[in-house]
């Protein structure tokens, strides 16, 4: 669907992107990641053809008509009606108008949408944004950090929206908010100074760099378990947080499988709970980024 | 909801119909009041100023579009100027900008009705101040050739239209609404400038904004305006070009 060749861009003597090689499935839901001033905007302004790339080249399988774009703030001329932004939004992009009110009301603006939308609040912007994205019955969506600048339930509205969109338009979404990607995306890549550093799902993102970790809460005291752990050499390192809960990091999940259980009676720990720890989106790409 | 409605929305909504041709009909109304009575004015203001009289020649019909002309090429091109700007300068809130650009082809598509509408609001303005100050010019002073009359008005038509295109241009490259309403009005000022030189004055632009007083007065010819009106012309589609090709180019 979207795939990029040694993509560059330069502004003076700032490389904002260093030869992104990006590639974005059909069908799919790319989450790009990264911290700001990563190149996440200029990639997404490169795609959507409102700015020229100094290098590399860009394929995306998609009529220019059929793109749809979000800015992180979406902003109209104050004047217009909901309904009227939505009505030219779909206009210039189908040539029809079919499809305003519905659209408006599942983004929850089925009361405002004649009121000028000057009145509207940053997240009736965000959500009007939204459905004038949708509206045109896109076939790829660049969503540049819908939900950034939202509050809790603006956000969550959002990602609603977002998600209805799954499966009828391929969706490349920038963001920072790493909850976000992981709730929303099946893919993700990670911009970082403009080099995208990784590229793959999110599943492939967690387990790669996960090290692999065990939670264990036990009762009172805890020390005297956290010690004979330490002494097994299959055991990296057993941290403690509280009186109750140890980390305990393992050479891997085979021994840990075969043997923490074992190791935990031998030293008479009383066990409520053993898990394997999961890893956040967030921790993978501080490891990755870092 | 086409682009189209969107501009005439823009004009209405906005209210700045009304102050575009509320300045113009202002000074249309104004300017042969003002030439027909200048000298009671000024008798009631204290004419006789430390022995000396102000002794006025009695008006002529010529002097009520004299004092339109004045006004309208003052105040009401930098009136049009912002107007213009405020609908040509479509980048200058990018969000705006993406919203629209993402969903057009070619940015001819945006420009087009934006510059078509502004120049007839501009245009229709200034013809109605001049329609109104020529009623009243022959309603308190006496009767103006009407051929005279319109051949100023099309002039005068073509020099807004260039303000219009040279604001398009300008838009292009500026950041922002002030920006494209300083920078304009800037070139706007300096043509006069090299205007004071008549061998060079009577080919630029800014010489068909007088030609509503000049022709009517019989001072000038609307053949004497041949050279600026080719110019003009000439100008005006080289702004658009540039308008077009500075807009294409723009990254947000």
């Amino acid at each position: 669907m979207i795939e990029t060749t040694g993509l560059t861009k330069r502004y003076g003597s700032t490389e904002a992107l260093k030869g992104v090689d990006l590639r974005v499935e059909h069908g799919s839901t790319y989450g790009l990641v990264g911290p700001n001033g990563a190149g996440k905007t200029t990639l997404l302004g490169i795609l959507a053809g409102l700015r020229h790339p100094t290098a590399g080249s860009i394929a995306i399988d998609a009529d220019r008509s059929r793109i749809a774009v979000l800015p992180d703030t979406p902003r109209f001329d104050p004047w217009l009606t909901g309904r009227e932004v939505a009505e030219l939004a779909q206009r210039l992009t189908t040539g029809a108008d079919d499809r305003v009110e519905d659209v408006l009301a599942d983004a929850g603006l089925a009361d405002a949408m004649d009121r000028a939308v000057g009145g509207y609040s940053r997240g009736m912007l965000q959500r009007l944004g939204v459905a004038c994205t949708i509206v045109g019955e896109p076939s790829l969506v660049l969503l540049d950090e819908p939900a950034s600048a939202l509050d809790p339930l603006g956000r969550r509205e959002v990602l609603d929206l977002i998600g209805r969109l799954k499966g009828s338009a391929t969706i490349l979404f920038s963001s920072h908010i790493l909850a976000d990607v992981q709730e929303v995306c099946d893919t993700v890549g990670i911009l970082d100074h403009g080099d995208l550093v990784f590229q793959g799902s999110v599943e492939a993102l967690l387990v790669g760099r996960a090290v692999p970790r065990y939670r264990v809460r036990v009762r009172p005291p805890s020390d005297p378990v956290a010690r004979a752990l330490e002494q097994q050499d299959w055991v990296q390192d057993v941290a403690r947080s509280g009186a109750d809960e140890l980390s305990v990091t393992v050479s891997s999940v085979d021994d840990a499988e075969s043997k923490l259980a074992g190791a935990l009676a031998a030293a008479g720990a009383r066990v409520v709970s053993i898990g394997p720890e999961a890893v956040t989106l967030e921790q993978a790409f501080l490891e990755v980024t870092q | 909801m086409s682009l189209w409605r969107l501009e005439w929305m823009r004009l209405t909504r906005t209210k700045r119909w009304i102050a575009l041709l509320g300045v113009y009909l202002f000074f249309g109304l104004l300017g042969p009041l003002t030439a027909r009575y200048l000298g009671e004015i000024l008798d009631v203001a204290g004419g006789d100023l430390e022995g000396a009289t102000i002794v006025l020649p009695p008006p002529v019909p010529a002097d009520g579009m004299a004092q339109y002309v004045g006004n309208a090429l003052q105040i009401g091109t930098l009136v049009a100027v912002v107007v213009a700007a405020g609908a040509l300068a479509f980048d200058a809130i990018p969000e705006m900008g993406i919203f629209l650009r993402t969903r057009v082809s070619d940015v001819r598509v945006l420009l087009t009705p934006r510059f078509v509408v502004t120049v007839g609001a501009v245009v229709g303005s200034f013809v109605l101040g001049g329609l109104a100050a020529w009623y009243e010019t022959w309603a308190l002073i006496g009767g103006l050739d009407a051929g005279d009359v319109a051949g100023g008005l099309l002039l005068g038509s073509l020099f807004l239209v260039f303000v219009v295109a040279l604001v398009a241009a300008v838009a292009g490259r500026a950041a922002s609404v002030l920006g494209t309403v300083m920078i304009s009005i800037l070139v706007l000022l300096v043509m006069p400038i090299f205007g004071v030189a008549d061998a060079i004055g009577r080919w630029l632009p800014s010489h068909l904004g007088g030609a509503l007083a000049a022709i009517p007065a019989g001072t000038e010819s609307f053949a004497d305006y041949l050279p600026a009106t080719a110019v003009t012309l000439v100008a005006t589609v080289a702004l658009l070009y540039l308008a077009v090709r500075f807009a294409s180019s723009r990254e947000l």
